[in-house]
């Protein structure tokens, strides 16, 4: 039964990518109001969690559960998780040639609010959630991630977000591609949509993130398991030392 | 992929007999060539399967039995036709209009205003007598008896030809649009179009086709031949949009000359009928010509599309571009062979191709076939091909922000087509968009 307190909560999540097992058990309750970040070197299986809570069609998973809000959310399809609240910022947002901004916008705050719901304020909102993000005009009109930089895609993903107010945001590498101005643009972005009833998930290599975006707890995921949890601390131990220290201590833990 | 068909050649009854009332139609000049025709049509073979462009459909889907009464003329009272004509006029109000009621009439509206300007619009049979000189000049330079087995049978057999001329600096702004409405059930439609357009002069046609039948009765034919002639600086756009019913086998062959400095746009649109076999040709005969063909194919249920494009760089620094997208679903299937021939005297050409194929579901079949026959080395020439479904994570992304699947995948189809119409000049593209989103949502 799930946590009447969590916001979102998942339990001995196990993964697989083409029948190999990528995660390996993974817990985490996140409370309302609450930043959490996964901290972990590359191949360590932190983007696969991600992916796979929102319902990636490559990433399976093979046991567990997760429940937002209360819900059972695994049975659920990818969009209809998305329409219950959870919302998974990409590491590799995709182009979609032929599908504008705007149209791809309002297509899913439409999906959000009800096909009937009204429409007429879209306009004014995706027009401030650009500028907002300083994100030139034009982009409207524009395919959506076609052509685009690194940054300008991180930068929509946040838009996106922004725009269908999720209560639960994965933000799987949002820093990645990001130079120090882009960077502080979208950590913005990020500060100003969290909020004491949302909660945030930050799934990153670096803690440079965690500089601008401040997280109540650090867990540190090697080979498919949460091996350490701490404070925000945590983190920066990991930029000052790596993941070396982590790895051996969780080998000493395992007798491997 | 092939068709299946009971008919062969060997039977009297697919000749042209000499008592065909369109032999005796014209002055004699005409009458010469059309009789000329009957007797290529008759004494060549229908192309054997396998056959170098008829590898995908059998010849013998358009073979018609010319024994019975002349069926090319509708019998009496209009047919159902899916797009009234007060329909495109309201529309489209200051458009020009040409209405070809299956061959039996010819309604021109607004026409009277090009008139002033030397601009030509009519019947081609009138054209043979009124404009003689023009229609000896051009008319069978680019199709005619020796094109190949059903170009001769529409070389001897037209019979609904509209002629359009353009005098030399005319600038014709708005699209001249010609509606050509299939015959009855099982009738055969023998279409013509003849277009000279002056040096430096401009014009936009959009040919439609459109009617037959989508109940179960008899399939009706339609074999159709366009020429066009840009003649030195001219601007010419060209729209062929097939939207005919379902019951309804349309063979095309599109042929277009462009002189020096002459630039072409030619946007196939192929929707409609059972059989379809349209072949686009542009030979770029002066240097600096250029040619673009962007082209769109929905196939749905049971159609059968076998499309071909020729660009022909004869001359230098001429270019083309060849942007052709397919979407198939249910159990259609498509067949796209491009040419690009550049030949050794003609250097510094452009040449791209690109023809893309999106699958919807499995059982559909989609053939791709580039053909380059480059035969000096100072070209620049490339050319690519896509087959296969929407890409899984394209999906995935659209979910992930709430949409379904269903929506999801309507998106990314418009998208695709979208990209394409983002591609035409925005009158043309507003004039096309409505047909291939309808299109669209019937898929």
């Amino acid at each position: 039964m799930p946590d009447q307190k969590a916001l979102f909560e998942f339990n001995d999540i196990h993964v697989e990518v083409d029948g190999k097992q990528i995660v390996s058990g993974v817990s985490l309750k996140i409370l309302p109001g609450e930043i959490h970040a996964i901290m972990g070197p590359n191949g360590s299986g932190k983007s696969s969690l991600s992916n796979a809570l929102m319902g990636h069609p490559d990433y399976a998973i093979m046991s567990g559960e997760a429940f937002l809000d209360g819900r059972s959310i695994l049975s659920m399809s990818a969009d209809e998780r998305s329409r219950a609240g959870l919302y998974l910022a990409f590491q590799y947002p995709l182009a979609i040639p032929g599908v504008t901004v705007a149209n791809f916008m309002r297509a899913a705050l439409q999906a959000h609010r009800g096909k009937d719901a009204d429409m007429s304020d879209f306009r004014k909102l995706f027009k401030a959630a650009m500028k907002a993000l300083l994100i030139d005009p034009s982009f409207a009109t524009r395919y959506l991630n076609d052509g685009f930089s690194g940054g300008e895609k991180k930068r929509i993903e946040i838009l996106q977000m922004s725009m269908l107010n999720p209560k639960m945001a994965l933000l799987d590498e949002t820093d990645s591609g990001l130079d120090i101005d882009a960077l502080k643009i979208v950590s913005e972005g990020i500060n100003r949509f969290h909020n004491d009833s949302n909660a945030l998930l930050l799934v990153t290599h670096y803690q440079r993130l965690l500089n601008y975006v401040k997280p109540h707890h650090v867990h540190v995921m090697i080979h498919g398991r949460i091996v350490k949890t701490g404070g925000p601390e945590l983190a920066l131990k990991l930029e000052e030392l790596g993941y070396d220290w982590v790895e051996a201590e969780y080998a000493q833990g395992t007798g491997a | 992929m092939s068709r299946s068909s009971q008919k062969t050649d060997t039977t009297s009854e697919y000749l042209i007999p000499e008592s065909a009332p369109e032999l005796l139609r014209g002055p004699k000049w005409l009458r010469d060539a059309r009789e000329r025709s009957r007797r290529d049509f008759n004494k060549s073979p229908v192309p054997p399967r396998g056959l170098h462009l008829w590898r995908y459909t059998d010849p013998a889907t358009f073979l018609i039995p010319h024994d019975g009464p002349p069926d090319s003329t509708p019998d009496d009272g209009v047919q159902s036709s899916e797009g009234p004509v007060s329909e495109h006029l309201e529309k489209d109000s200051t458009g020009r209009l040409v209405h070809d009621v299956g061959g039996r009439d010819i309604e021109l509206h607004g026409a009277d205003a090009l008139t002033s300007r030397g601009v030509v619009v009519c019947r081609l049979s009138e054209a043979v007598d009124r404009h003689r000189k023009l229609v000896e000049q051009y008319l069978y330079q680019l199709i005619n008896s020796r094109s190949g087995k059903f170009e001769a049978q529409n070389s001897a057999l037209w019979n609904n030809g509209i002629f359009i001329f353009v005098p030399d600096s005319v600038r014709v702004a708005e699209p001249i649009h010609l509606l050509r409405e299939a015959g009855r059930s099982g009738s055969t439609q023998f279409h013509r179009l003849l277009i000279v357009v002056g040096r430096n002069a401009e014009l936009t046609v959009v040919d439609e086709y459109f009617g037959g039948d989508d109940s179960d009765r008899n399939t009706s034919h339609a074999n159709s031949a366009v020429e066009i002639f840009g003649l030195q600086e001219s601007r010419v756009r060209y729209v062929s949009l097939q939207r005919y019913a379902h019951r309804m086998n349309s063979y095309l062959t599109h042929r277009a000359t462009l002189e020096r400095g002459a630039t072409m746009l030619t946007v196939p649109l192929d929707f409609g009928g059972a059989v379809s076999k349209h072949n686009y040709g542009v030979s770029l005969v002066g240097e600096g010509a250029e040619s673009n063909i962007i082209g769109l194919l929905f196939a749905s249920g049971r159609q059968h599309f076998d499309n071909h494009t020729r660009h022909h760089h004869a001359a230098s620094r001429t270019q083309s571009n060849i942007d052709f997208k397919t979407v198939l679903r249910d159990k259609s299937t498509s067949a796209y062979t491009g040419l690009i021939r550049i030949e050794n005297e003609a250097k510094g050409c452009e040449a791209y191709q690109e023809n893309r194929n999106l699958l919807l579901n499995r059982g559909v079949r989609a053939e791709v076939i580039p053909e380059l026959e480059i035969l000096n080395e100072d070209v620049s020439c490339t050319h690519g091909a896509t087959i296969g479904p929407i890409d899984p994570l394209t999906i995935f992304y659209l979910k992930s922000r709430g949409i379904e699947q269903e929506a999801a995948v309507r998106m990314i189809v418009a998208g695709f087509v979208d990209s394409t119409l983002k591609r035409l000049p925005s009158d043309v593209a507003e004039r096309v968009a409505g047909f291939a989103h309808r299109r669209l949502e019937g898929l």
